[in-house]
This record gives structure tokens, C-alpha cells and sequence, in this order.
């Protein structure tokens, strides 16, 4: 409340409003800001503060399943991938059942990740729509990849074998 | 206000100056609380990704999301047109992968294998580091340029080796 | 130099009898011009509230490093004293302990106060508000929705067992220790306004700085209320929009640990 009160008390003594900063003394040149450009990808909304500023802000509900769970899921998936990644590098390529496990734990990695980056980048109160047609889309290809996969598991040489070929193709 | 500055010390001392002060209700019936609201909106934001100084630890972290997305969205798309690959007549079979990758020039096959390379080590080795940092170790600032640096080091060495195989 | 002269020319035409009162450092910074300048550019963010309509601007202004002191809160001070009162920015205890100055400069959040000016005249020093937060005017954010934030997380002992003495609730040193790094802060806001993932997401997650403040009534062991504030805290907005990017922990000017605070919270509620 005081900024306010105390700019116009500013402006008064200082009896040349317009724009003090760009005709003042000592300022040498002052320069347009470019960083805020036209082109900003999702700018924020203009400043909104819900409640009074001694109102605290609002708890979100507990939903472990979105939270401690799911991190510490997201956590073994990785740590169950570092064997699977190393064993094709020093056997070869894998047995089916440890390629499938293998598949299985990559379209759950990077579900979970796209899943994250959609969270981070797009808000239900700023996109509500592009969100949720972004999880959609994001549900139905991880469909279609799991069940690519595991046609390509099942008629084909499978994920790891294709690669050791192609790789020394 | 500036009516009384202008008044000169003698007038003031004679006391033949008369304050006068504005009436401190005014004619505006506007809610006041509304004026902070108002300000508010029009406040611009900051600039922040175009002016944070590049640190190895949140360029670090972006190039580890980058990484791993184009990585999945490359496994993505490929398992995608693989499953449609019938419907369209495409030939994703790994044999005829296979055979078209292997009639490229050595050149090309290395460029093509280090692109796919380098963000895999780079997601896997930055990955590792990450699960350390989630058990509470490895996190203080010397810990966290260094590891960071090593990683860059590790993924582009990994990464050139794997592309000479 | 010059432009000294022309601001109290133009207060002495326009009010004779009156000297605003910052005119008053001009009587002590007379325009003696030193032998070997050392002058260092400093660029301003600017934005003033009653043009809401203009642009934020980068404003610059030259000053000479033999005559300032050595922080930039020094600087800044001596361009509102002498180059340009109308520059705003917030500043009080001048030795890093009340966290106004918290600002971006040369690219990294810190407090004016604690920050020496480079040396090196050659390159400009740039100086912002703490980054994507909404600006008040020139240096000033508004930090209302972070210490609504503080507010959330019950900054308080929470307690209902009285001690069986009746005196205060007391503390082994040992579990005193692991308060030691979380009871330093501040609340300057600098680790939250580095955090990309507060940029994005400021609205619900709570950001480095109101974190650390949760593990360290968390890891009280004097409070009672520990299952609550986990609780709290279980969903995927409030700690889980943190993905270990640890510019908290690379900018935190009072040295603390902003980005182990937030690993221990989720080893906390993991288990």
C-alpha cells in the first residue's frame, strides 16, 4: 500500500513527471528492453493475489498418489533401468522376457516425463484446455508405442537385437 | 502543498503563513482497496531465462530434459509407425532398417549414430547423477559443478566411443 | 558532473526557497574530478508505475569506482543520491541480514549488499529485479504471493503436550544440530527467483526458500506436528515441481542449502 502512496508523493516534489527516468540527469542513454519481446511462449497472466496479504496460500490436497508415491515409483523405474541399459552393452542383447521388462520400463520413463514436462509447462489456470488435450494425446501414444513395441517384440528380433544390428550395420 | 514551499522563510517566521491542508476525504467514492488490484495488473514481469547467467546447473538440467525427450519422443514416434506401418505399406521391420542403415556412408552412419548417442549418455549419465542426488549425497556446490562437469565430460567421451564402434 | 549543476539549476528556477532534501549530498560530493577515473557502467532495470504503458527500460549510468564503495548496494545508492533519485529499490541493513536487496545482478540473484563490484571496468554491470517476478517499480518485486506462501506451511512451533516441568520445550544439541543451515535464512527470495521451476509454477509450488523453511520445522524435533506438515505437503505441485535443478543452492548468498533441504523433504515423505 505505501509504494503507491509514496511514487505520487515522489512525482509531486519532483515536478517533472514525464517519464523522470528518460530525460533525467546523469543517465547516460537509456535503452528499450528487448528480453520482454513480442514473442514470449505462454507469457504469465497479469498479477492477480487471492485473498488478503495475511491470508495464507491456499494448502493443495494431500494426494500422495500424485506425490510421494509417485516419485518414489518414478525413482525405482530409473534405478531398475541402469542393469537393463548396461546388460545389452556386455552380453549382447537380451533374453525376450528381460527385452520385454526392458520395453515395459522405458514407455513407463517416459511417460512419466512427458507427464512431467506438461505439468511444469502448462498450468490448468493459464491452459486448461491444451493441457488436458496435451495428456490425451500424450495417454493414447503411449498406448500405440507399448503396443508398437510389443508387435516389434513379438515379430520382429526385438528392441535390443534391432539395435545391436543396426549399430554395427 | 508546493504553495507553502514557495512561501519565504521570513513569512513563515512572522507567522503570516497559513498552512493549509488538503480535506482528507475526497469527492472519489472509488474503492481504495482497489487501486493496489488495479496497479497490479498492469505490473510487468522480470526477465528471467534470457538474463540467469548459463550455470552447468539449471543448463544442465534443461539439456537432461531436452535430451530425454527427444529421446522418448523419437521412441515415441518410431513405435508409433511401426504399429501403423501395415496401413500404410511402410517397411519399419528391422531388417529393412537394417539393410538402409547399413548402405549409408561411414560418415554419415557416425554423424547419425553420435546424434542418437550423445543425449542417451548424456540422459543416462546425468540420470545417475540425479538418483545419487535423491539418497541426499553429492549435494553441495563444489559437489554439484564438478559432478556436472564430469558428466558433460563422461557423456561426450561415451558418446564418441560408442559412435566408432 | 555536468548534470548535477543542471538538476539544482533546474530546483533553483522552479523553487527558490526550497532544497529538497537529498540536495543536501551534493554539498558533500563536490565535483572534484580525480586523477585517474575508474569508471564502471552500471544498467539499471526501470519501470515506473505511473507509465504503465511504457516499456521497461535498461537505463545506464556511469560512476567512478575510486569514489564508491565496495558493494553494489554502494553503487546503487550513489546513483539515487547523485545521478537519479527517481531509481527505486529496497535496502536496509546494509550487511546481509535482512534480505531487501535481493536483486539479479550480472545475471545471478544476491543480496546488493553482500555483492562487491567487479573491478573490471571494461564490462557493464547489469542489474534486474529478482527474475520472473512481478515488478513494483525499477528494483522492486512484490513478494506478496511468497509470503503468502510462508504463511501456508504454519511457520511455527505446533505443539500440545506440555513439558513435564512446566518450563520450555527442550532440545538435545544433537537434535539442535540439524536445525544449524535452515534456521540462517532469510526469506530473501533469491533461491526461489532462481528456480526455473518456480518461474513456471509459482503459484502452487512452494519454491526453494518456503521449502527449507518446511524441513526445518520438520526436522524440529521440539514440534508435534510432523505428520501434518507431511501431509501438507503429499501432492504434485508443493515439492514435486522440484527436479533437482539446484540453481537455489548455487545463488543462496548466505551460503545455505536450499536444494539438500528439498532432497531431505522427500526422503522424509518417501518413507
Amino acid at each position: 500500500m505505501a509504494s503507491f502512496a509514496r511514487s505520487s508523493l515522489l512525482r509531486q516534489t519532483l515536478a517533472a513527471p514525464r517519464s523522470p527516468f528518460c530525460k533525467n540527469v546523469g543517465v547516460s542513454q537509456t535503452v528499450a528492453f528487448h528480453a520482454s519481446a513480442k514473442k514470449q511462449i505462454l507469457p504469465p497472466l497479469p498479477q492477480s493475489v487471492q485473498g488478503t496479504m495475511n491470508d495464507p496460500a491456499p494448502v493443495p490436497e494431500t494426494h500422495p498418489t500424485h506425490g510421494s508415491y509417485h516419485w518414489s515409483f518414478e525413482r525405482l523405474v530409473s534405478v531398475g533401468l541402469i542393469p537393463l541399459t548396461i546388460a545389452p552393452f556386455a552380453a549382447g542383447s537380451l533374453n525376450p522376457v528381460m527385452d520385454a521388462v526392458l520395453c515395459s520400463l522405458i514407455v513407463a520413463h517416459s511417460h512419466i516425463g512427458f507427464q512431467a514436462a506438461i505439468v511444469d509447462y502448462f498450468p490448468p489456470q493459464r491452459v486448461p484446455k491444451f493441457r488436458s488435450l496435451c495428456n490425451w494425446l500424450l495417454r493414447a501414444f503411449t498406448l500405440t508405442t507399448a503396443v508398437g513395441l510389443y508387435e516389434f517384440e513379438t515379430n520382429d528380433v526385438g528392441i535390443t537385437e534391432a539395435l545391436r544390428r543396426m549399430w554395427t550395420a | 502543498m508546493r504553495s507553502t514551499m514557495m512561501r519565504s522563510p521570513i513569512a513563515v517566521g512572522l507567522g503570516q503563513n497559513i498552512q493549509k491542508r488538503q480535506v482528507t476525504s475526497s469527492p472519489n467514492t472509488e474503492d481504495p482497496n482497489q487501486i493496489l488490484v488495479q496497479q497490479r495488473l498492469r505490473r510487468p514481469v522480470a526477465p528471467h531465462l534470457s538474463i540467469y547467467k548459463p550455470q552447468i546447473t539449471w543448463i544442465g538440467s534443461s539439456l537432461h530434459r531436452i535430451t530425454g525427450c527427444a529421446l522418448s519422443g523419437s521412441l515415441y514416434l518410431w513405435a508409433t509407425a511401426y504399429l501403423a506401418s501395415p496401413a500404410f505399406g511402410w517397411h519399419l521391420e528391422s531388417a529393412t532398417m537394417v539393410a538402409s542403415f547399413g548402405a549409408l556412408p561411414v560418415a554419415a552412419k557416425v554423424l547419425l549414430k553420435s546424434t542418437l548417442a550423445l543425449p542417451f549418455t548424456y540422459h543416462s549419465i546425468n540420470g545417475i547423477r540425479h538418483l545419487v542426488w535423491d539418497t541426499g549425497r553429492a549435494l553441495t556446490n563444489p559437489a554439484i559443478i564438478k559432478t556436472g562437469w564430469a558428466v558433460v565430460g563422461l557423456s561426450v567421451a561415451s558418446a564418441v566411443g560408442l559412435a566408432l564402434i | 558532473m555536468a548534470s548535477l549543476r543542471t538538476t539544482s539549476r533546474l530546483f533553483a528556477a522552479s523553487r527558490p526557497m526550497f532544497r529538497p532534501a537529498f540536495a543536501r549530498t551534493y554539498a558533500t560530493v563536490e565535483p572534484t574530478p580525480s586523477e585517474n577515473p575508474k569508471m564502471k557502467t552500471f544498467k539499471v532495470y526501470r519501470w515506473n508505475p505511473d507509465q504503465p504503458s511504457e516499456k521497461p527500460q535498461m537505463a545506464s549510468y556511469d560512476l567512478d569506482l575510486n569514489k564508491t564503495g565496495p558493494m553494489m548496494l554502494d553503487a546503487l545508492i550513489r546513483i539515487k543520491n547523485e545521478l537519479d533519485p527517481t531509481l527505486t529499490f529496497r535496502r536496509s541493513c546494509r550487511e546481509g541480514i535482512c534480505g531487501s536487496c535481493a536483486m539479479n545482478i550480472d545475471g545471478v540473484n544476491t543480496l546488493a549488499c553482500l555483492c562487491r563490484i567487479p573491478t573490471d571496468t571494461k564490462s557493464e554491470s547489469r542489474i534486474y529485479p529478482l527474475p520472473h517476478t512481478y515488478v513494483v517499480k525499477d528494483l522492486v518485486p512484490d513478494l506478496t504471493h511468497f509470503y503468502k506462501q510462508y504463511k501456508s506451511i504454519k511457520p511455527y512451533l505446533q505443539r500440545d503436550t506440555p513439558t513435564e516441568d512446566g518450563l520450555e520445550f527442550r532440545q538435545s544439541p544433537e537434535d539442535r544440530k540439524k536445525l544449524d543451515g535452515l534456521y540462517e535464512c532469510i526469506l530473501c527470495a533469491c533461491c526461489s527467483t532462481s528456480c526455473p521451476s518456480y518461474w513456471w509454477n509459482s503459484e502452487e509450488y512452494l519454491g526453494p526458500a518456503i521449502l527449507l523453511q518446511s524441513f526445518r520445522w520438520l526436522a524440529d524435533s521440539r514440534d508435534e506436528k510432523t505428520l501434518e506438515r507431511k501431509a501438507a505437503l503429499d501432492n504434485s505441485m508443493s515439492v514435486y515441481r522440484c527436479h533437482t535443478i539446484l540453481n537455489c543452492t548455487r545463488t543462496c548468498p548466505k551460503g545455505l542449502n536450499p536444494g539438500r533441504a528439498i532432497a531431505e523433504v522427500k526422503k522424509m515423505l518417501a518413507v
